[in-house]
């Protein structure tokens, strides 16, 4: 049982959403579209980068066409690709047309050959592309891929607001662990009594108990275990390493 | 059947309907080396780095041309080909292009890019092959961190632990799971007694009912 019931459950039939909170500067529309045409639960806090999760294994980014298309953004696209791989089993692009300006004569997007060749890249390594129209149509993809993941019973189904300073420094602990997202952080929150009870659990209760996979709870039952090397505290401690 | 076949760098297996297409003579002006198949199944391409491709045109999109029937036998053809759909998005087509995308990509999880035509596309598949030998940046890379700066940053998470403690700390008791099981008088000769209580209380002290 749950001692949290005032928290707010997304209502049934609803999906919970986690959304970066840079995601509002450039979604308005879209964030409003998802609560009140979509009816999802979202909750906005501070992610390592500005994407969504819709659920406890898949994260989603939004793209605009030319984004993809320009040359400077792919070394930073490679990193956030990477660093999205590190913490979720999907990963999803919604890839957007760019909006003409009013009155501007609307210039068709041209495909390069550097677009496609990211384009190709993408799809090679497993990442899921959505194709949108604007914020309105995004919206209703996010709304999607988030029932999607639900059917298939990878819903964020615990709260997702911690409240009280104490369970705050908690989440902020578990977000710490290695190849923990914001989801799992936030299930060990509500399904471990303590931090304690959660470091000294079993791979299988860290699984059950942070919705994740095999794999990513033996890492942080590792994790937990780990001998720190008493020549990097030495170092540390010189400030060498710092 | 040609399925189990690759066909070699720099070539790809294409279907006989495609003989005279704008499609192929822009692949050959591109570089690609065609060669025509008549035994592909529903696939129209078999690319060299195993995956291979379904076309859905604006035709059969328009004329709601039983494209669905043949999405369905694409997706359950048994291969160990990555699919993937091209779709041509044109202005005749785009009223239909939500619908077509939620069915691949929502109904039967295929991967889906749009093209404008038939020249779009052979630039597309032109990448594919011949931009397969190159690095691709957005492979995934196994990655081996080094876990002692996390769990020292873990370990600064508790209230009252800086850097200087965490690393007393770790010095003392090693791992995580030792620190939180360490009973507070143990603590006492590292941070001084109010931290060690303190210490101890934020591992123990409830934060969910649990289950």
């Amino acid at each position: 049982f749950n001692t949290s019931v005032s928290e707010p459950l997304a209502p049934l039939g609803s999906v919970s959403i986690l959304a970066d909170s840079r995601c509002i500067s450039t979604g308005v529309d879209l964030m409003t579209s998802l609560r009140h045409r979509h009816s999802a639960t979202v909750h906005v806090c501070s992610l390592d980068g500005s994407y969504f999760i819709v659920s406890n294994r898949m994260a989603v980014e939004r793209h605009s066409q030319s984004d993809l298309a320009a040359v400077q953004n792919r070394k930073r696209l490679a990193e956030r690709m990477s660093s999205l791989q590190r913490l979720f089993e999907r990963i999803c692009l919604i890839v957007e047309r760019d909006r003409s300006k009013p009155g501007d004569a609307s210039r068709p997007f041209q495909r390069t050959r550097f677009y496609d060749s990211t384009i190709a890249g993408l799809v090679r390594t497993g990442v899921h592309l959505l194709w949108s129209d604007g914020a309105e149509e995004s919206a209703g993809l996010l709304a999607d891929i988030a029932r999607l993941e639900q059917r298939k019973g990878h819903a964020i189904t615990v709260p997702l607001e911690v409240k009280g300073q104490h369970r705050e420094q908690a989440l902020q602990l578990y977000l710490g662990l290695p190849s923990v997202n914001y989801a799992h952080a936030l299930n060990m929150s509500h399904n471990f009594k303590s931090i304690a009870q959660l470091i000294n659990s079993s791979v299988e209760a860290i699984q059950k108990g942070g919705c994740m996979n095999q794999s990513r709870a033996e890492e942080i039952y590792r994790a937990l275990r780990y001998s720190c090397d008493s020549f990097f505290l030495n170092t540390s401690k010189a400030g060498k390493n710092s | 059947m040609a399925a189990a076949a690759l066909p070699p760098f720099g070539h790809i297996f294409i279907g006989e309907k495609w003989r005279q297409s704008p499609l192929v003579s822009s692949l050959k002006g591109g570089g690609v080396k065609l060669l025509f198949e008549s035994e592909l199944g529903v696939a129209d391409f078999h690319l060299a780095n195993k995956t291979c491709i379904l076309y859905v045109s604006e035709c059969d999109i328009v004329a709601a041309n039983s494209y669905k029937r043949k999405l369905v036998l694409f997706r359950n053809a048994s291969s160990s080909f990555q699919k993937l759909v091209l779709v041509e998005n044109t202005r005749l087509s785009e009223q239909y292009f939500s619908t077509v995308q939620k069915f691949v990509m929502f109904d039967l999880g295929l991967p889906l890019l749009p093209v404008g035509g038939q020249a779009e596309a052979s630039q597309l598949i032109t990448q594919m092959v011949l931009g397969d030998g190159r690095d691709n940046p957005f492979r995934r890379t196994a990655s081996s961190r080094m876990l002692d700066p996390a769990v020292l940053a873990v370990v600064q998470q508790v209230p009252g632990v800086g850097r200087i403690k965490a690393l007393a700390l770790l010095q003392r008791f090693c791992s995580i799971q030792r620190l939180c099981n360490a009973a507070p008088p143990e603590l006492e000769p590292i941070v001084g007694q109010a931290t060690a209580q303190q210490i101890h209380n934020f591992f123990h002290k409830p934060t969910a009912a649990g289950t």
